[in-house]
Formats: structure tokens, C-alpha cells, sequence
């Protein structure tokens, strides 16, 4: 396949970037998208050129490292998969394919594609987690929890924390990562301590980090890797009003 | 711990008060609409609810708390814009829908848009009835009906009106969805019906504003045109 790459080069944080175009000859169907990208670089380092950079990390779909934005779609056109799992043969020889990093104010570039998410890890450590005491492992079947419970709780907690979301909305909203965290915490009996302390903390850390608020359009869900639904925001915004009715100070 | 006047400017409160200002909007409108339905029984009928809505002494206060619910809206929507545009300072040079199952639509997209013309025109619109000429009717109050069919006898303005409900009819359609789950409600089985039940009901609300503006402009009285 012989394919035309419009990449976006940028050396660091504080200087302009712009795209760039490359020809890639020899690119085979059954490349992942990130080992075409790999073909590239090799390309580029024997010319003693700089290599693009992007973030990857498992190249299974599970860590959420991988970033990019693929003709206009965070981690390109296929439901439900990160970039590292997307491959080349749903493109077609001959076709122009444009590769951006996230764009959020919240998630400046440090080079090329790579932007820095540690935001995201500020908006867990406001409240994203759980206290309890340590020992002995305990016993995983003392605490009953409803079998329906439980499903949502994991489904919600299968968020990679990838950033797609943020990057798809118009508005780089990151309601449906902190919704997702939320969610699985609040439905389960280890999450009940923090409940409505997390819930406050997490939105006024994501603020604080300028993402922007949700105009409930749901390209968040549909750009997921981990297809987390949007009834995550509502549930977040429940959580949110039972917080502030029940707020002891 | 947020402060409790924090809570309705955060990112989740700015959309909770957003919810609940449009959707009373909404609510009122069709309240709006079930009254203008009223045009079509005449206008000694139609003078005469007017005549009884306006003679109600709670009204003022009913006006005064919709102007406010009305205000906040827009303040909190043009507030809301203004920061989701500075969370994306760099713009992509590609961007497309994500397609199923998101709820992205040209109405979404343009809902500043659509509130910007709604804004525009709710002015004149109200200066037009609410501040208009005003003639007696003999029974009691005004003559809204002859109003009307003033306010509606010029080409242009009918279809400005036309226009504008179209607008209304985009701005509910994303809107009304958008109320329901920026309040919170979400049932697996009954959202589904809820949002598109708000869509059916955003273009009826619409076509049915046309249908009055359409109706007055074609029964203006002594012009020859038909009279029904
Ligand atoms: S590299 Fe780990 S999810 Fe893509």
C-alpha cells in the first residue's frame, strides 16, 4: 500500500507545529497502525532525520498510552478500539491520512503527538481512589454486592483513561473519564467512605485543569476504546447534587 | 469542599442550571402555543382568554420569573461558550463526527448559534406583542387579535417568523435531549423513548408556530384573501 501521511511535527511545548507530509511506500495490511508508524520512523531515522514521536506502551489495547487522532477521529474509524489495535488494512492504498495529537488546553503537546495527560492524574488523586486499611488480602466474597451492581460498576471501571474523550469533544470535557471513575466507586461499598468528598473534589480539579463543560453530544461515547455510555455523566451529575444537598460544611 | 454558591458554577452545576432554566423554557413555550392555538377559534374567543390570562393579578410576577429564568439561560450558555473555547485553544486540522452512538447533530453543533437568533428575535418579538400598538376591545382588554393579524400582514416578517421556528425547532431538538441528561435522568429503558420523544415534540412545537404564522398572514382581514 502507498499511502500519504500528513503528521504533526512539533519540537516542543512552546514552539509552533504544523503538519507534515510523508509518502509511505511499503506499508502492509497487516500493520497495526502504530508499526506503520514505526516503518516511518525507521524511514526518517536513516535519513538522520527526527523521529515522530507518539505514545504507546501495551500496543494491546489495555493501557490507554496510545493518542492519536486519525482523519478526524481519536483513535480512528473503528468502534470500540484503541489506535494500537486499529490496522492498516481498513485504509486503502492511495488514501491521505491526516495524524494529530489530543487537543486540550488541559493536555499541552510535548512533542509531535505526545501531549502530557497529567491532568487526568491530578483529577484521580483529588479523589479517584479509595482509603482502606492494610493486612491481610481480604476475603473477596465477604462484602455481597448485586450481581446487576457489580456489572455496571465494571464496566465503568474498564476506562483506560486514554483522553479520547477529552479530545473528541468540542468542548474538551473529560465528564465522561471523571463520570466513568465516579461511577465504579460510587456504586460499590469501598467507594461509600469518599463518596460525595470525591465527587466535589474530582469536578473542581478538572475545572481547575481547564477542561470545558459537557454539552451532552456523546462523542465521548462513541470514540471510547472501552465504550463507557454517557449515563456515566448523568450518574455523575446525581452524585454531584447529592453532594452539594448533603455537604456537612 | 465547594462552597454552595460554587456548586452552580462549576462545569456540572453551569449544565444543571442550564437544564433546568431550558427546560422551563420549554415548558413554557408550550404553554405559549397551546394559547396561540386559541387564533384559530376567532377573536372574540381569543380576546377573551387573553382577556382572562391577563386579568390574572399573579401575572406580573409570573412575567418577572421567566424574564429572570430567561436571563439566566442565556448568561449561563454564553458563559459556558466562552470557556469550552478556551479548553481547545489549538483547533484540529481534522475533525469529523464520531458516528454512532454519539447524539451529535447539525441541531447540537449550532446551538449557539441557534440561541444567538433565538435571542434576536425574542427581542422584537416581544417588543412587537408584548409593547406593541394596543387597540381596546369592547368585551374587555385588548384586541390581541387584531394585533396579531397586524404584526403578521407583512411578507417579510411572516417570514422571519418562519425562519425563526425553524431555529426554535433545532434549538429544542438537541435542547430538550440535552435537558434530561444534563439533570441527571438516565433510565436504559425509558431515556431512549424520553430523548426521542423530545425531538417529535421540538418538531411539532415548530411546524405548529408556522401553521399560526402561516394561518394569520392568510386571513388578514379586508384584504381579500380568504377568511375562515
Ligand atoms: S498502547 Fe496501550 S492501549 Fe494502545
Amino acid at each position: 500500500m502507498r499511502l500519504t501521511l500528513k503528521i504533526w511535527r512539533q519540537a516542543g511545548p512552546t514552539v509552533a507545529g504544523r503538519l507534515v507530509e510523508y509518502i509511505e511506500d511499503h506499508v502492509s495490511p497487516d500493520m497495526s497502525f502504530l508499526e506503520m508508524l514505526d516503518v516511518v520512523n525507521e524511514g526518517l531515522i536513516k535519513k538522520g532525520e527526527d523521529a515522530i514521536a507518539f505514545d504507546s506502551d501495551c500496543r494491546e489495547g489495555i493501557c490507554g498510552m496510545c493518542s492519536l487522532v486519525v482523519n478526524g477521529v481519536p483513535h480512528g474509524p473503528d468502534r470500540g478500539t484503541t489506535v494500537c489495535q486499529l490496522h492498516m488494512r481498513r485504509f486503502k492504498d492511495g488514501d491521505t491520512i491526516t495524524i494529530e495529537p489530543w487537543r486540550a488546553a488541559a493536555f499541552p503537546v510535548v512533542k509531535d503527538l505526545v501531549v502530557d495527560r497529567g491532568a487526568f492524574d491530578r483529577i484521580i488523586a483529588a479523589g479517584g481512589y479509595v482509603s482502606f486499611n492494610c493486612g491481610g488480602a481480604p476475603d473477596g466474597n465477604a462484602i455481597p454486592i448485586p450481581k446487576d451492581i457489580a456489572d455496571v460498576a465494571m464496566d465503568s471501571a474498564a476506562c483506560i483513561g486514554c483522553g479520547a474523550c477529552v479530545a473528541a469533544c468540542k468542548n474538551a470535557s473529560a465528564h465522561l473519564f471523571m463520570s466513568a471513575k465516579i461511577s465504579q466507586l460510587a456504586l460499590l461499598p469501598q467507594g461509600q467512605p469518599e463518596r460525595y468528598r470525591r465527587v466535589t473534589a474530582m469536578v473542581a480539579q478538572a475545572d481547575a485543569e481547564g477542561f470545558g463543560s459537557c454539552s451532552n453530544e456523546g462523542e465521548c461515547e462513541a470514540v471510547c476504546p472501552k465504550e463507557i455510555p454517557i449515563s456515566n455523566i448523568a450518574r455523575m451529575t446525581r452524585e454531584y447534587v447529592k453532594a452539594a444537598l448533603t455537604a456537612s460544611k | 469542599m465547594a462552597s454552595r454558591s460554587g456548586v452552580f458554577s462549576s462545569s456540572v452545576g453551569t449544565k444543571i442550571v442550564i437544564g433546568i432554566t431550558g427546560f422551563a423554557l420549554f415548558l413554557y413555550l408550550l404553554i405559549h402555543i397551546a394559547g396561540n392555538l386559541m387564533v384559530f377559534f376567532g377573536p372574540a374567543f381569543f380576546n377573551r382568554y387573553a382577556y382572562v390570562l391577563e386579568s390574572n393579578p399573579l401575572l406580573p410576577l409570573v412575567e418577572l420569573g421567566l424574564l429572570a429564568v430567561f436571563l439566566i439561560h442565556v448568561y449561563k450558555t454564553l458563559r459556558m461558550f466562552l470557556s469550552n473555547q478556551d479548553a481547545r485553544p489549538k483547533a484540529y486540522a481534522v475533525k469529523r463526527p464520531a458516528g454512532n452512538p454519539s447524539r451529535k447533530t447539525f441541531a447540537s453543533s449550532t446551538m449557539i448559534v441557534s440561541g444567538l437568533w433565538l435571542l434576536v428575535f425574542i427581542v422584537i418579538h416581544v417588543k412587537a406583542f408584548r409593547y406593541g400598538t394596543e387597540y381596546e376591545w369592547p368585551a374587555g382588554g385588548r384586541d390581541l387579535y387584531r394585533q396579531e393579524m397586524e404584526n403578521l400582514s407583512n411578507p417579510l416578517m411572516v417570514a422571519f417568523y418562519i425562519l425563526s421556528m425553524t431555529v426554535v425547532g433545532s434549538h429544542l431538538f438537541h435542547g430538550i435531549a440535552s435537558a434530561v441528561q444534563s439533570l441527571g435522568l438516565n433510565h436504559p429503558k425509558w431515556t431512549p423513548r424520553v430523548l426521542l420523544a423530545g425531538k417529535i415534540v421540538a418538531a411539532l412545537i415548530a411546524v405548529g408556530f408556522m401553521i399560526i404564522a402561516a394561518w394569520v398572514y392568510m386571513n388578514q382581514p379586508g384584504t381579500g384573501r380568504v377568511h375562515v
